[in-house]
């Protein structure tokens, strides 16, 4: 394992604290997608969670690799998380090069983005499974039974911080949660395309630009993407590498 | 499931179509607001945002519903008022509750003296383009169930897709709009309304009704013309005309679409 345990404890410090006050699913799961690439030592994060209509929606990714491929697994019906999320079972693939059978769209694609292999953990609590979350590593292999494990405690931590285990029990306050969280998403998506526009940026320089301003300010994606549309924030940060 | 519950919506789409065709008018947000009293036993009342800020009562299914929407906008106080501010679902299962007395205190005992026991507001919404709410009066008090709140979601897409279409001054069908799902699942989409907006100096919502005004027009699909717009293959302009408006352009912009493509392509 590639991480100590006072990484791993601060994490999950760092991933309650999110969870106390002014709670931001968006920002939450866009942190835990980078955390879970530095302590699992995998190349790439992405999280998928289910709408209303049963469909996944991509709401956070480490990487523009990762972003794309869970479109791509979204957009193809095909892929790891889906299967994961069907079933609710983790989704392993040590080698995408022996995959080609059961993901005949998405294993060339991921291996074109220079992934060798793919595991895939359900975001459940009890019955209900709300997304998924992947893991792409650059590596063959699998990942040791220690770092699955890890990765599991954070989608479950992740989880629980969605359903806010404690005060929500029913299924309407959990819709609650799920749309707030995927109308944050298309607040960002639109807010990308303004930014985008105005600068002269891809949409993904776009977001870095968004996030950096976020984390600089100290505020909430969803609120920075609101006053880009709606009050005209202009952001000049020149977008990272 | 993994991919679109494409039945459940399309049942949704066929009680609206249902409904209207029945009047022979073409699918509107009123016919909206009748198929979804209906499937929900429930009254529905719809109000629209102007400027995404006040807002008014467009239609009712009922009497009491009618009076409850109108009561809400005199007031400034209800589930609806909350909806638009959170921009998030309000579900009230049981006004008999003190918390709704204290947050509603004109509203929720007006409520119940109509004999309406539950309230529900659904926003009619996708991320900055809001259009307005959805709202269901149940006499009964009591949660929807999960079945009822995830068509009752679905209405309110539906009421999006119409009232989107509205906006565009576009008639389409029930199976153009269901092809077309508007809210969520498309990130490309929501980019590409956001990149359209500043192209055209108007609001995102205009943008998104101009995308999909440009889509309907050449028979395009939404996602496909999106993903165009977001690769820079495709720009709108705002010296040309809106669809269908006609009217001589140079810089090479077509005047039938208020549009140009890149040279490149």
């Amino acid at each position: 394992m590639s991480t100590t345990d006072r990484d791993v404890r601060s994490v999950f410090v760092e991933l309650a604290d999110t969870l106390v006050a002014d709670f931001d699913v968006i920002d939450f799961l866009d942190t835990l997608s980078r955390r879970v690439v530095e302590l699992l030592d995998v190349s790439a994060c992405g999280v998928l969670l289910a709408d209303h209509h049963g469909a996944l929606n991509l709401v956070a990714a480490s990487t523009e690799q990762a972003r794309l491929l869970e479109l791509f697994q979204i957009q193809n019906s095909e892929g790891p998380c889906l299967d994961c999320h069907r079933t609710g079972w983790p989704v392993q693939s040590p080698d995408l090069t022996h995959a080609e059978g059961r993901w005949p769209n998405f294993a060339p694609a991921a291996r074109r983005f220079g992934f060798a292999a793919v595991q895939a953990l359900p975001m459940r609590l009890r019955e209900e499974t709300i997304g998924a979350l992947n893991l792409f590593s650059a590596n063959t292999g699998i990942l040791s039974p220690d770092a699955v494990e890890l990765g599991q405690a954070l989608a479950n931590a992740a989880t629980i911080g969605i359903l806010h285990e404690r005060a929500v029990r029913r299924h309407e306050l959990v819709i609650d949660q799920l749309q707030s969280a995927l109308n944050s998403r298309v607040l960002i998506e639109q807010a990308k395309g303004v930014l985008a526009e105005r600068l002269g940026f891809s949409v993904d320089e776009a977001f870095t630009a968004l996030r950096a301003h976020a984390r600089a300010t100290n505020r909430k994606l969803a609120e920075v993407a609101r006053a880009v549309i709606d009050d005209g924030l202009i952001i000049t940060a020149p977008p990272a590498p | 499931m993994n991919t679109v519950d494409e039945g459940r919506a399309g049942r949704v789409w066929a009680s609206i179509d249902a409904i209207a065709r029945r009047e022979g008018a073409p699918p509107s947000i009123r016919h909206v607001c009748l198929a979804c009293a209906a499937e929900l036993k429930a009254g529905v009342g719809l109000s629209m945002t102007r400027d995404g800020g006040l807002r008014e009562p467009v239609f009712a299914t009922d009497p009491a519903s009618e009076e409850l929407q109108e009561l809400q906008f005199t007031l400034g106080e209800g589930p609806c008022v909350d909806a638009l501010t959170r921009h998030g679902t309000v579900l009230a299962a049981d006004l008999s509750g003190v918390e709704y007395e204290r947050r509603w205190p004109i509203f929720a005992p007006a409520v119940r003296e109509r004999g309406i026991e539950a309230v529900f507001s659904f926003p009619v919404q996708a991320g900055a383009v809001r259009f307005g709410v959805l709202d269901v009066y149940r006499p009964e008090a009591g949660p929807l169930c999960p079945d009822e709140l995830t068509d009752a979601l679905l209405y309110a897409d539906a009421a999006f897709g119409l009232a989107l279409d509205d906006q565009g001054g576009i008639t389409a069908t029930v199976n153009n709009l269901l092809g077309d799902g508007f809210v969520g699942r498309q990130a490309a989409l929501h980019q590409a309304a956001g990149m359209v907006s500043v192209q055209l100096g108007v609001t995102v919502a205009e943008g998104l009704a101009r995308l999909r005004g440009y889509a309907f027009a050449n028979d395009l699909r939404l996602g496909s013309l999106a993903v165009e717009v977001v690769a820079r293959r495709l720009r709108f302009h705002p010296d040309a005309l809106p669809p269908g408006a006609g009217g001589p352009r140079d810089n090479g912009a077509d005047p039938s679409t208020g549009t140009t493509k890149d040279v490149d392509r």
